[in-house]
């Protein structure tokens, strides 16, 4: 019995450990954060310019990352709104 | 008690103590090596742990993106029979360091009538964040000439299953270029704006020989502007143009493009009817050569309005004595859309005329569209195209058309 609470310990650190490092595998230190009230408005805003808009939980957030610096180049957004945009989306995700 | 039950007592403890011995000892070995295991699985778990942590803040991302779509196509074309067919599958690669630079581009992978698979590069840019407000684009990129090309084309964006005439890889309006673009966003008090400026190779253009039916030549004229990126320039001569688009209001897009440089000969489409008395293309000078463009997008909830007008013209030039008229290609397209909230269903109408110097290519073109949003970006699409070209002697049909688009 303890050795089977020891073992039910350490797999639960080590899934902390796991978890941990999983949920960190995606969050780059870069960009700086935007404003995540500003971002659900430009989301709205710009994206439906051209296409439906694209659900936040269809990509992770390292994949917004690309995602939204690729729309700010198409789509002619400032630095601030791309920010605001991946923001919001990383945070809906 | 007597002695003798004692006695029985004693050894019957003895030999319980004596099992308790036997049997606990291999299960204290045994919870030794488990617990040896349980830290060489600790310790490999730290190892993945810290393997992932490599990965957790990396200054480089790779993603990839792109569309693809299917279909089948009905016509009353002689010309053409009813297949199924795979429009295009358009894989675009994404490599981004930090906030920095980012690496896009995008295959246009078709598969050919005869079943080959034919491979195009769409562009390949590199992307410099300068600021806020400006981006360097390097490289091979979409024509920022009016909207449709740079940013409506795709597949699962488009809401017809065609593009409308004229703004295709042979019409009116630029497809691509090869060159330097500096893009961006930026506000005019509380007005969004956005911009391209960009210089680039510029299109070549063909010329086509009217022979007089007796070997010689009757008359040359411009057949039509490639205007595609190349991976050389032909002429030497190179583009200027780009596009301002404003926002009066927030769902309403006005957006103006301009393209001017000059254009060189540097083909005769179909060849040299004539066995070989056709003037040299070498050295010839190019003729001006200029693009407009004008479009307007309003979308706001169940509707999507669009308008765009591209006009390209290129001007006189004599080659080997013979004079080539100038020419002038425009096309526009009018388009309306209305989704049937709470349902998936969406409506499209769209009216479009594509105008060439050659009458053969002008079309006049009336398209209907019910789509099926499966979800946002995997459409289901059937358009039916009514086709006429007004000049006499032309050809009308019409054709039917079905499309899966899928966007990832």
């Amino acid at each position: 019995m303890k050795h089977l609470f020891i073992r039910k310990r350490l797999s639960f650190v080590a899934g902390i450990f796991l978890c941990t490092g999983l949920s960190m595998t995606h969050a780059a230190d870069f960009p700086e954060k935007g404003d995540f009230v500003k971002g659900a408005k430009a989301w709205a805003d710009n994206c439906t310019r051209c296409h439906n808009l694209r659900d936040p939980k269809e990509l992770r957030d390292d994949q917004w990352i690309t995602t939204t610096f690729h729309m700010r180049v198409r789509g002619g957004l400032t630095g601030q709104e791309t920010r605001d945009i991946l923001t919001f989306l990383q945070q809906s995700n | 008690m007597c002695k003798s039950d004692r006695k029985t007592k004693r050894n019957t403890t003895g030999f319980l103590f004596k099992s308790c011995l036997i049997l606990l000892l291999p299960v204290s070995t045994f919870a030794a090596s488990e617990l040896e295991v349980l830290k060489l699985e600790v310790e490999q778990l730290k190892k993945d742990v810290k393997q992932a942590k490599e990965w957790s803040n990396p200054n480089s991302l790779i993603h990839m993106a792109g569309y693809a779509d299917v279909g089948y196509i009905s016509d009353d074309n002689p010309a053409t029979e009813d297949s199924f067919s795979v429009g295009t599958f358009a894989p675009i690669f994404h490599y981004q360091y930090r906030d920095l630079v980012m690496l896009e581009s995008e295959l246009e992978i078709e598969l050919a009538e005869d079943g080959s698979t034919e491979i195009k590069l769409e562009y390949l840019t590199i992307d410099w964040m300068i600021n806020d407000y400006a981006v360097l684009v390097a490289g091979q990129f979409l024509s920022p000439i009016g909207n449709f090309r740079q940013n409506l084309h795709p597949s699962w964006i488009n809401k017809l299953p065609s593009a409308p005439p004229g703004f295709g890889h042979d019409g009116a309006a630029p497809v691509s270029d090869l060159g330097v673009q500096l893009r961006g966003g930026f506000y005019l008090g509380d007005m969004k704006a956005n911009y391209s400026l960009y210089v680039g190779n510029g299109p070549e253009v063909k010329a086509e020989i009217e022979d007089d039916g007796l070997g010689g030549i009757d008359e040359i004229e411009f057949d039509g502007v490639d205007a595609e990126a190349f991976g050389a320039d032909a002429d030497g001569d190179k583009v200027f143009g780009g596009r301002l688009g404003l926002f009066p209001l927030k769902s309403l897009e006005v957006g103006v493009s301009f393209l001017s440089g000059d254009a060189t000969v540097t083909e005769y489409e179909g060849g040299d009817p004539t066995g070989g008395s056709a003037p040299s293309l070498d050295g010839i000078s190019g003729s001006a050569y200029d693009v407009i463009g004008v479009d307007i997008s309003y979308q706001r909830k169940a509707v999507d309005l669009r308008y765009e007008y591209v006009a390209t013209e290129m001007s006189a030039i004599t080659i080997g004595g013979f004079d080539l008229q100038a020419a002038e290609w425009t096309t526009w397209y009018a388009q309306g859309a209305y989704r049937f909230l709470p349902s998936k269903y969406e409506a499209v109408i769209r009216v479009s005329e594509f105008d060439s110097p050659h009458d053969s290519n002008d079309q006049e073109q009336l398209a209907l569209g019910i789509n099926y949003l499966f979800s946002n970006n995997f459409i289901g699409k059937l358009g039916f195209e009514s086709n006429d070209n007004p000049n006499v002697g032309q050809t009308a049909y019409d054709r039917w058309m079905l499309q899966l688009a899928y966007g990832f």
